[in-house]
């Protein structure tokens, strides 16, 4: 924090930055109820830009608040990848709360339906995994020159080509 | 001794009180405190409450009982008035004679002894009236109308001496041998007229003196107004109440005509700039480079269908919170819009990047502003109908000619047309030009019955929402 400092720069009028990301979940299946604690899935839930590029330029932390029922149920984490993987046997909404490096942004929060469960047989018996995953964008109204500039020059996460699970062209 | 104070102890004592009588507050109220008895008692007992009460409030271990006490003297005490503790004061039947008699006519009555002598207290309530006198040439220069001749004038001032004034007694006593009948009104015009020349003729030069003023002819009308009021019959008094409550009956519908007009208007353009808008679009979207320029024009404008939250502020939001439909929505419009998404296959949430938030919301817009077409149109219907019937039984055979709204203005005229404005959302097989995907996104949003008005109504459109969600679900 120490290097952007308290004064970072007063807003520039006018101008928008988009970031496109992307939430949400897979979960597999692990074919049979866990006889220790009757888990039947494992599932990841996670955030992770549209762009190949490195979120945690901009992202301080994300905190995902999972269900009440597990141990320490306010997971933060400070890099990428932004995800919680976990084992279950429910369904339940995640709060996605995302914290700027800029203490001029307030927090950003995404509220995301867990998903275990489909109908189709195959990701019954595990063959595939589950994926449901979202897209939706941070609009940077007006950010301020510091964080203008991080959010100009970002560089990629990695080299090579950058995939998602769903195709959201 | 103060007077009254020890009335008890000469009473005792037989001491005789002379002349001295009882006066009202003596009666009433002694004012004075009687002595204390002294007693091992610390509180008091309140003046005038009983002993015994007193005694019940009073137990043995000498608590303190539950009373506060008071500062007024009056404490308990009603008043009294003591009777019989002193004499009389003697009345007498005497003669008197009421200085405001002329006559000097002597009358007897019941009398204090104390008053006798003194004058008849009521005679001062006896005021006479200054009436003007006017000499004969003051009356021959100023005060000649040709109404009236001098005699009768002098028969009305010498009325207006002898009644003090009093009109009604005056035009009753009025000499209708001699001179023909004057009106009360006709009198007091000529009274005060004269008065008001006399004061003006006579006042010192350079003074305005002022003038009573008398309108004899509006006084004439209020009468007649008065007497006309007075001599109606009840069945004119049924037909007035009658026509009053028509009346408010026909402002109250013109209001609501008024306002109902105002609402449809609001439409109309809300309509209409929708088309403009969309003609000014389809020339731009080959351009897809003006793109962003469109999406701040359409989604601006002042429409009537949903205020969506601007974004204007300056900090970080996230794009899907731009599709979120305001609390203010209500329900009904949701369900529209509900069922021509559905109608239309799309998504409830689509995916959230500028183009598609704009155009979604754009969509919906027109969704709601169709609903609010719709709902008007079957108003006016609904109104035709009943305007129609109530002519039918007024002058039957002649309602033939009118016909009703709907037939006239049929639906793919409506300007909104979703499918031309998402041409990315909609599925393939729905484009724009088929008439049918028109109709049928018409007939989606069914609003009869659903017009805002009486509860009965709002019930019977609960009820038609109930028929709209079986058929939606019967075509799914």
């Amino acid at each position: 924090m120490a290097e952007y400092g308290a004064d970072s720069g007063g807003r520039v009028k006018g101008v928008t930055i988009v970031k496109p990301l992307i939430y949400g979940n897979i979960a597999r299946y692990f074919g049979k109820k866990r006889e220790e604690d009757g888990h039947t899935h494992q599932w990841t839930v996670y955030v992770k830009p549209f762009k190949n590029e490195d979120m945690s330029a901009y992202v301080k932390k994300i905190n995902f608040k999972l269900h009440d029922s597990y141990p320490n149920c306010n997971r933060v984490i400070t890099k990428p990848p932004y995800e919680v993987t976990e084992t279950g046997w429910g369904e339940f909404e995640v709060v996605i709360k995302i914290y700027f490096n800029d203490p001029n942004e307030r927090p950003v929060t995404l509220y995301h339906l867990l998903k275990l469960f489909q109908s189709e047989t195959d990701i019954m018996l595990g063959k595939k995994s589950l994926v449901v995953e979202f897209y939706d964008e941070l609009v940077f109204q007006d950010p301020t020159v510091m964080m203008q500039n991080i959010l100009q020059s970002l560089r990629p996460i990695s080299m090579g080509s950058y995939k998602h699970e769903t195709d959201c062209k | 001794m103060e007077a009254g104070g020890g009335s008890d102890v000469r009473d005792i004592l037989e001491l005789d009180q002379g002349a001295k009588f009882m006066t009202k507050d003596a009666l009433l109220n002694d004012n004075k405190k009687k002595p204390i008895r002294k007693s091992d008692i610390s509180f008091k007992r309140p003046e005038g409450m009983h002993r015994e009460l007193w005694g019940l409030l009073w137990t043995d271990n000498k608590d303190a009982p539950p009373l506060i006490p008071t500062d007024t003297n009056q404490g308990y005490k009603q008043m009294k008035a003591k009777i019989g503790i002193s004499k009389v004061r003697p009345w007498k039947w005497m003669p008197f004679s009421n200085p405001a008699r002329k006559d000097g006519a002597v009358f007897h009555h019941w009398r204090r002894l104390a008053d006798e002598g003194k004058d008849y207290p009521f005679a001062r309530f006896n005021k006479a009236v200054d009436t003007p006198t006017y000499s004969d040439l003051e009356y021959q220069q100023h005060l000649h109308d040709d109404n009236w001749t001098r005699q009768e004038t002098d028969h009305l001032f010498d009325l207006c001496k002898k009644f003090d004034l009093r009109f009604v007694i005056m035009h009753d006593r009025w000499d209708r041998e001699k001179y023909s009948n004057r009106s009360v009104e006709d009198m007091k015009e000529r009274y005060y007229g004269i008065c008001g020349i006399l004061t003006k003729v006579r006042a010192p030069q350079g003074t305005e003196p002022k003038i009573w003023a008398f309108d004899a002819e509006h006084e004439r009308k209020r009468k007649l107004q008065m007497t006309k009021l007075f001599e109606r019959t009840q069945e004119k008094i049924e037909e007035e109440d009658l026509l009053i409550a028509e009346l408010k009956k026909i402002e109250l519908r013109k209001k609501e005509r008024e306002k109902k007009t105002q609402d449809l208007q609001k439409l109309i353009t809300a309509a209409d700039s929708n088309i403009d808008s969309k003609k000014a679009d389809k020339r731009q979207t080959k351009k897809k480079i003006h793109l962003q320029q469109k999406f701040k024009e359409v989604v601006n404008p002042d429409q009537s269908g949903i205020k969506f939250a601007d974004f204007k502020a300056s900090g970080v939001s996230l794009r899907s919170q731009r599709m979120k439909l305001p609390a203010s929505i209500g329900q009904k419009k949701m369900k529209a819009i509900e069922q021509v998404l559905e109608e239309l296959g799309i998504e409830f949430n689509p995916m959230p990047t500028e183009e598609v938030v704009s155009i979604f919301n754009e969509l919906r817009q027109d969704i709601v502003l169709l609903y609010e077409l719709k709902s008007a149109l079957a108003n006016c219907d609904y109104e035709t109908e009943t305007l129609r019937h109530r002519l039918e039984t007024v002058a039957p055979g002649k309602s033939s000619t009118i016909e009703g709204l709907s037939s006239l203005s049929s639906l793919p005229e409506t300007p909104v047309t979703p499918t031309e404005t998402t041409p990315m959302l909609v599925t393939p097989n729905m484009t724009p030009e088929s008439p049918n995907s028109q109709k049928k996104l018409a007939e989606a949003i069914d609003v009869i019955g659903s017009a805002p008005g009486t509860p009965n109504r709002k019930r019977k459109a609960a009820l038609e929402q109930r028929d709209i969600l079986k058929k939606i679900t019967k075509k799914v």
